[in-house]
């Protein structure tokens, strides 16, 4: 526990520097009596109280919340008039004089009238939170409501199409899975692309602890957030929003924030949902006889008799399976949350649990969560604010194997061939011994599993000192412990299979992931008369990073009901070993607002991380931001009819530092030659390496108009990444392949659109109402330089390229041109015309990362029903199908394949774009080119929801209300030219940056319908 | 002016914790203090032996990628680098081709580490420092003739690289030169090796039995059997039954000369990628009917027919149902120790030298002791032709050393890839990875590619 009286070390060093400038600073607040403002605040339409309403003392940091019956105190409040401002989500906010006399008790009651919600939020901004109204960078927010309902474990995978900007992908549809988040547009070739997360002001850890590989199924740790229990999420987009995360901003930062207490009696709140899952969709494979006829006629094509080859027609396709119907299943998917708050002015609190429990719709794979949180306030004096969040949360995945391994469920079910069937005359499975091409797939999904359990604390504590009416500090310690432990089972009961010949192969892994984050930062909320407000703030942070893992893997059982490693007769596999990085960092922030009508943000962050050299350990981030509501500017008042329009812009730098530990540190490492310890040159130097820098600037405006019922966000941004952190290849007669430099550029240029409405507003309750919320955003991605324009190479099949002028990933591959209607053959462009057919006429063939996507959201109420239909779509990519590589191959594989090839070439003179059937695979359909490139663009009919809530003179069961039930169904439909079984893949995972864009035998995902409860008491 | 005076306080407050940033790695030791005694020495030749461990080389690509080139065994497997490899579509960009260049040139680096590193090193036994060296010359030998045997005239690197700039300048070299190197080499560890029994490690028969097989690529006949003769005189003797040189532990024999060290977690896959399914393997490559029909001609290459005299033919090529597989590496768990260079091809590769010197009856009777051994007949002593004599030899070299990686370079050696396969000439020398030109563009690529 060293480190972690080293992080108090920091933070209590950095809590004397503060008080030591608190003692210097004038007390002012003490000259003057002070007085106290208490009232409520209620919605103007419903007169019901609102409850977590924020009110606050206008260039101070003296506020309060209202409670259950809408009531607010504040107290300590200067004897003067002052200004104070009542705000809540969905509320337009309201600004209000108050004379207070000393020692007295002022009384103001506030009226907020209901509004769209996206220009008028409170949104959390790092270190501190702004109305919205006052936000000149681009940021976006979206309330816990709107993640939640979704059959899916994690917030990220909610995202997708609620936001602009934020891009989106399923890695693949199994419960639980990895996700890949962008925020406009991947800058980075080798370090990392996904964003920062931080939980309620604290960064966390996000990456896969996991040491066992599903090819594309990788894990998360954002999956243990119960979405149920998040308030809000912000996501900072431009650099000069996220630049006060410095060093891990240049992919965005997103900032959740989960529920808290208000004060008032216990209320509790209880959903329960249970859903019914299926597979959206299936590959159109060949039956047998199609399969057999198919394989006869690549035979014959090559001279060899079909008969002998075991594809004789009307002999060897009697039986027909479909081994998709053998591994898909209907499977059930079910959520339940209990929360229950309340407090007193002093003590407030919020305690949830939950459970989620997913199975999935390929045999063998399943997902469960079980969540606590328990969120406090307390006051433990006037003066002195104390919050804890604590989360507990414990994940169960079970997953199954990939594409990679011969032993995928999915891929074999694809592969294995049609005229076998799953089980022998005597009820056992078959095996590869009938002449199956792969390990029958419900036998591995029957006797092989791999369960992941990962166990969380994620918590922090927070001080709040209020040492003026104008300042304040705020010291905070955070940790982040994730436990991962895996193990997996490969039994010997599979035939066909290695474990089978080695009687079973055991797994056991252990990874531990601990963060330890101090921080401490003052705030200073100041003002002029009433012509300028201004909050400054200005703090440091240090945050230590331990992982550990160790893992066995073990073979020869004695039996097949010994799964564990211990039981294992011979160690194949051991390893064991730790890491450590460490960041340092001071930060600053202010932010003026001038005559309602000027906005400015200027801050500025630096960063020291362990992973830097000590030539280029420090790196400096600054950012500024300007707004200007233009309809409150006495010259333009005439435009003040069109509404309320803010312009906007903004310039920042941010970094990225998301590569190994030791990259800029040459070393040797363990090469061991039996038992005699040896040692191996394992990573090339370089002294220089630093941070990856972006330079971002972004232009946009908020206009809200018809009396806040019509709103758009309008951005555009320009966003260039330099000095990439990039692993980048030298020749390996050097000893290595690459090593890590700062080279090359790449741009991302966009626009973002969000545009609310509320289409028909009832005037009274009961009335039809109906709001929209679209979003649209593009992004275009190109890469502008790198080390001497050398492209590099990656993803699968080397498929993928970062090459000058083309969009990071671009897919470089042959180019398809045509089947040759003579001989059948697929005829590729010679494109360097030197007459044959290489590796140098590759093309720029395609995007792997969408250029545009969006979601369109339909909310109605009548009466006491409601209706929400949510539209989402991408597009402008290509899917490289990898799925054809096999089932497209002409026959040279023995693998089932795809309806594509009934379209084939059969005999001289056919048209067609489907080459001839080749057993020896020589009719060129086995290159992988623009042949098995797909349109990845799609749009999908994500959600419809119908609720009814039952009016409370209904049911009299224990003092419910607001008692919901609704049906919804997910994932509805998909309307896209791919023909895969999800345009929405990244075989590659989530820590892919350059082999995107490509779909290898990826899990399928489930179309769920809903029904579900939620009620209070 | 507050906040002025804050962001003055804060930084003086925090320095403390910059100290946290100095965090050294726990698995891996820093290049400066890698090699500077006796024991970082042996450490870093253990290294370079185990190099010669990876996937990419004898622990299996080396080896069974270049069994599909051959006329031995052809794919059956799903990676499409062996399946370009089966067709003699192999392009600059195929992966195998790629990992087996990085693998040889990774050990070469570890060998030039302590080439390079060692002699520096105050207060090493001078035999102890002897040997270590030495046992670094043979392996870097024995890469460099991997090397120059699949792609020609390679670049020759023979010291760890300071800079990119310098790694990014290097050209190839003739093969001339790198054959010069490699005996250059080679002379330095006959000089300085003294060991002369280890097997898992390089002895200094390991070092006469590599001159052989190097100066018979070089046609140096004299110098092949010289050199294999100084083999001869030191002691090895076949193994009286086959089976025994390729036992799932890798129990020594007599016939030994190196073998690369494997373990259950050291593993290699040649097991795993020619076995079928049903043995635990991914069959990834299977025995070609032409292996088939060198062993048992009336067997027309159809499984069901297969029956050959040879020992080695019933051991290396065997049936699981109609599966026919190369049968030499029986355990997809991989642990037992590969043979770089046996006694057997010392023998063959003396016959060879001898007939090429006209010298028939002493080269019939040293390939006759490998027909012995496989219970063959011995081939008549006189009354055939140096051709004749010749043919037997490769015939009997491609018997003896089936799926053990040697059919493909000894095809090429002798100039007639091309034509027993019905290949492009240009197919016979490997490409250039791609990405070598692409980093280091002084790099020229072999003809067709």
């Amino acid at each position: 526990m060293r480190f972690v009286s080293y992080v108090w070390r920091c933070c209590i060093a950095t809590v004397v520097g503060v008080a030591l400038f608190a003692a210097v600073s004038p007390q002012e607040a003490l000259a003057q009596g002070t007085g106290v403002i208490r009232g409520t605040v209620s919605d103007s339409s419903t007169q019901q109280p609102i409850t977590g309403a924020q009110v606050q003392i206008v260039g101070t940091a003296l506020g309060a919340t209202t409670n259950e019956q809408g009531v607010y105190v504040i107290r300590g409040v200067n004897a003067s008039t002052v200004t104070v401002r009542a705000q809540r989500i969905g509320f337009s906010p309201v600004t209000r004089e108050i004379a207070v006399g000393a020692g007295a008790t002022a009384s103001a009651d506030f009226l907020l009238h209901p509004v769209a919600t996206s220009l008028s939020q409170v949104v959390v901004i790092g270190y501190g939170s702004t109305s919205r109204r006052d936000v000149s960078g681009a940021v976006s927010h979206v309330s816990g409501s709107d993640v939640t309902g979704e059959p899916l474990a994690g917030v990220d995978a909610a995202l997708q199409g609620k936001t602009p900007g934020v891009q989106v992908t399923q890695n693949a549809g199994n419960p639980g899975n990895g996700i890949t988040v962008r925020i406009r547009g991947s800058a980075s070739v080798s370090a990392s692309n996904q964003p920062l997360y931080v939980v309620d002001g604290v960064p966390i850890q996000q990456e896969d602890f996991s040491q066992l590989g599903f090819d594309g199924q990788n894990l998360t740790a954002i999956t243990s957030l119960d979405p149920n229990q998040i308030e809000s999420i912000t996501i900072l987009k431009d650099a000069a929003s996220a630049a006060i995360y410095g060093s891990r901003a240049s992919n965005g930062v997103i900032l959740i924030t989960t529920k808290r207490g208000q004060a008032g009696p216990a209320k509790f709140t209880f959903g329960a949902s249970l859903g019914q899952q299926s597979v959206a969709r299936k590959l159109p494979l060949l039956n047998a006889k199609q399969y057999i006829s198919y394989m006869a006629e690549a035979a014959k094509n090559d001279g060899y008799d079909p008969a002998d080859e075991g594809f004789a027609v009307g002999i060897d396709d009697t039986v027909s399976t479909d081994w998709q119907d053998a591994i898909f299943r209907n499977a059930p998917v079910q959520n339940l949350t209990l929360g229950i708050s309340g407090g007193s002015d002093k003590l407030k609190y919020y305690v949830a649990g939950s459970y989620f429990n997913q199975t999935g719709v390929v045999i063998g794979s399943s997902y469960q969560r079980a969540n606590g949180r328990v969120n406090l306030d307390m006051n433990a004096t006037d003066k002195l604010a104390i919050s804890t969040s604590i989360g507990l949360s414990r994940e169960m995945n079970y997953r199954i194997q990939g594409d990679g391994s011969l032993e995928g469920i999915v891929t074999n079910a694809i592969g294995n061939q049609p005229q076998f069937p799953i089980r022998n005359a005597d009820g056992s499975f078959t095996d590869p011994d009938i002449g199956l091409n792969y390990p029958n797939s419900v036998a591995l999904a029957t006797y092989n599993s791999s369960p992941t359990t990962t166990q969380r604390v994620l918590a922090n504590t927070e001080a709040r000192y209020t040492l003026s009416n104008s300042f304040m500090f705020t010291g905070r310690v955070g940790t982040d412990l994730i436990n991962l432990h895996e193990r997996q089972w490969q039994s010997p009961l599979v035939l066909g299979t290695y474990s089978s010949s080695v009687n079973g192969i055991g797994k056991s892994g252990y990874s531990t992931g601990d963060k330890f984050t101090g921080e401490g930062f003052l705030t200073y909320n100041g003002k002029y008369r009433d012509e300028a407000t201004w909050t400054v703030v200005a703090g440091g942070s240090s945050e230590r990073n331990w992982d550990e893992l160790n893992f066995v893997r073990g073979e020869q059982f004695s039996s097949a009901e010994l799964h564990d490693a211990g039981s294992a007769a011979s160690v194949t596999d051991y390893d064991a070993s730790r890491s450590q990085h460490n960041l340092v960092s001071y930060f600053s922030r202010a932010n003026f607002s001038v005559l309602d009508r000027y906005l400015l943000t200027a801050s500025i962050r630096r960063d020291g991380s362990s992973r830097f050299g000590q030539n280029n350990r420090y790196g400096m981030f600054p950012a500024v931001s300007a707004g200007w509501i233009i309809t409150n500017e006495p010259a333009f008042h005439a435009l003040s009819r069109l509404g309320s329009i803010k312009l906007r812009g903004s310039f920042g730098v941010t970094g990225n530092q998301g590569i190994s530990n030791f990259a800029y540190l040459g070393t040797f490492a363990a090469a061991n030659y039996g038992t005699s310890p040896g040692i191996s040159p394992n990573n090339f130097p370089n002294p220089d390496l630093k941070w990856e820098q972006t330079k971002e600037g972004d232009i946009g405006f908020d206009w809200t108009t018809l009396g806040g019922r019509v709103a758009l966000i309008a951005d555009y941004y320009n966003k260039k990444t330099s000095n990439l952190l990039v692993n980048r290849p030298i020749t390996t007669t050097s000893g290595f392949s690459s090593f890590f430099d700062n080279v090359g550029d790449v741009k991302n240029t966009g626009m973002e659109y969000q545009l609310t409405t509320e289409n028909i507003l009832g005037s009274n309750p009961g009335d039809l109402t109906w709001s929209s919320d679209f979003s649209f955003s593009t992004n275009h991605n190109e890469v502008t330089a790198l080390y001497g324009n050398q492209p590099i190479y990656g993803g699968t099949y080397s498929l993928n390229t970062a090459r000058v002028g083309a969009p990071l990933g671009a897919f470089y591959i042959l180019k398809f041109t045509g089947v040759n209607p003579e001989t059948g053959d697929a005829v590729y462009q010679d494109t360097n015309g030197d007459g044959s057919i290489t590796a140098d006429d590759r093309v720029i063939a395609g995007n792997a990362s969408p250029t545009y996507w969006g979601g369109f959201t339909n909310t109605f109420t009548w009466k006491n029903f409601d209706l929400k239909g949510f539209l989402q779509f991408s597009g402008g990519n290509k899917i490289f199908n990898g799925i054809r590589v096999f089932a497209d191959d002409g026959g040279y594989n023995l693998d089932n394949k795809l309806d594509y090839v009934l379209s084939r070439w059969q005999k001289p003179g056919d048209m067609t774009s489907e080459p001839r059937a080749s057993y020896d695979g020589n009719s060129g359909a086995r290159q992988k080119s623009t042949r098995m490139l797909e349109s990845g663009s799609y749009t999908r009919l994500q959600e419809v929801t119908v609720g009814y809530r039952i009016p409370n003179s209904v049911l009299h069961l224990g003092g419910l209300q607001n008692t919901r039930v609704y049906v919804s169904g997910h994932n509805l439909y998909t309307f896209t030219g791919y023909r895969g079984y999800n345009p929405d893949v990244n075989s590659n995972g989530s820590s892919s940056s350059i082999g995107l864009g490509f779909d290898f035998f990826a899990y399928p995902p489930a179309r769920t319908f809903t029904v579900g409860l939620s009620t209070e008491w | 002016m507050r906040p002025r005076l804050l962001s003055l306080l804060l930084p003086v407050a925090m320095a403390g914790c910059s100290s946290i940033l100095d965090v050294t790695p726990k698995d891996t030791v820093p290049n400066a203090t890698a090699i500077v005694d006796a024991s970082g020495a042996h450490s870093a030749l253990n290294g370079a032996y185990s190099g010669l461990q990876s996937l990419d080389y004898y622990g299996e690509a080396y080896v069974v990628f270049s069994e599909v080139l051959s006329d031995n065994a052809r794919h059956s497997g799903t990676y499409t680098s062996y399946a370009d490899a089966d067709n003699h579509q192999v392009a600059a960009d195929n992966s195998e081709v790629r990992g087996i260049w990085t693998a040889i040139y990774d050990d070469v680096n570890r060998t030039n580490e302590i080439i390079v590193k060692v002699p520096k090193i105050t207060g090493m036994d001078t035999d102890d420092r002897n040997e270590v060296l030495g046992e670094a010359y043979f392996l870097r030998a024995l890469n460099y003739h991997n090397l120059v045997r699949l792609w020609g005239g390679v670049p020759l690197r023979l010291a760890p690289v300071a800079t990119v700039a310098e790694a990014a300048s290097i050209t190839r070299s003739t093969p001339a030169d790198v054959y010069q190197q490699i005996l250059s080499d080679l002379g330095q560890a006959e000089t300085l090796i003294a060991n002369t029994d280890q097997t898992n490690e390089a002895s200094l028969g390991a070092a006469y039995a590599l001159e052989a097989r190097v100066r018979l690529y070089m046609q140096d006949w004299v110098g092949a059997e010289a050199a294999a003769r100084k083999v001869e005189d030191m002691g090895y003797a076949l193994a009286p039954n086959f089976a025994d040189l390729f036992t799932p532990t890798g129990t020594a024999t007599s016939e030994d000369i190196f073998r690369v060290l494997f373990t259950p977690a050291q593993y290699n896959e040649l097991g795993y990628y020619y076995l079928t399914k049903n043995l635990g393997g991914r069959y990834e490559v299977a025995a070609d009917s032409g292996a088939m029909v060198a062993f048992d001609p009336a067997s027309n290459g159809v499984g069901s027919a297969y029956n050959p005299a040879d020992v080695r033919g019933q051991y290396s090529i065997r049936l699981d149902g109609s599966r026919v597989y190369a049968a030499k590496y029986r355990t997809a768990t991989g642990a037992e120790h590969v043979h770089a260079i046996r006694f057997a091809e010392v023998i063959l590769t003396r016959a060879e030298a001898l007939a090429q010197l006209n010298r028939l009856p002493e080269a019939v009777d040293e390939y006759n002791r490998t027909r012995a051994r496989a219970g063959l007949a011995p081939d008549a002593r006189t009354g055939r032709t140096q051709a004749d004599v010749l043919a037997s030899i490769y015939k009997e070299r491609r018997l003896e050393l089936a799926f053990e990686g040697d059919r493909w370079p000894d095809l090429v050696r002798r100039g007639v890839a091309a034509s027993t396969l019905g290949i492009a000439v240009s197919q016979t020398l490997m490409p250039i990875p791609q990405g070598e030109i692409d980093t280091a563009p002084g790099l020229t690529q072999n003809p067709g590619y």
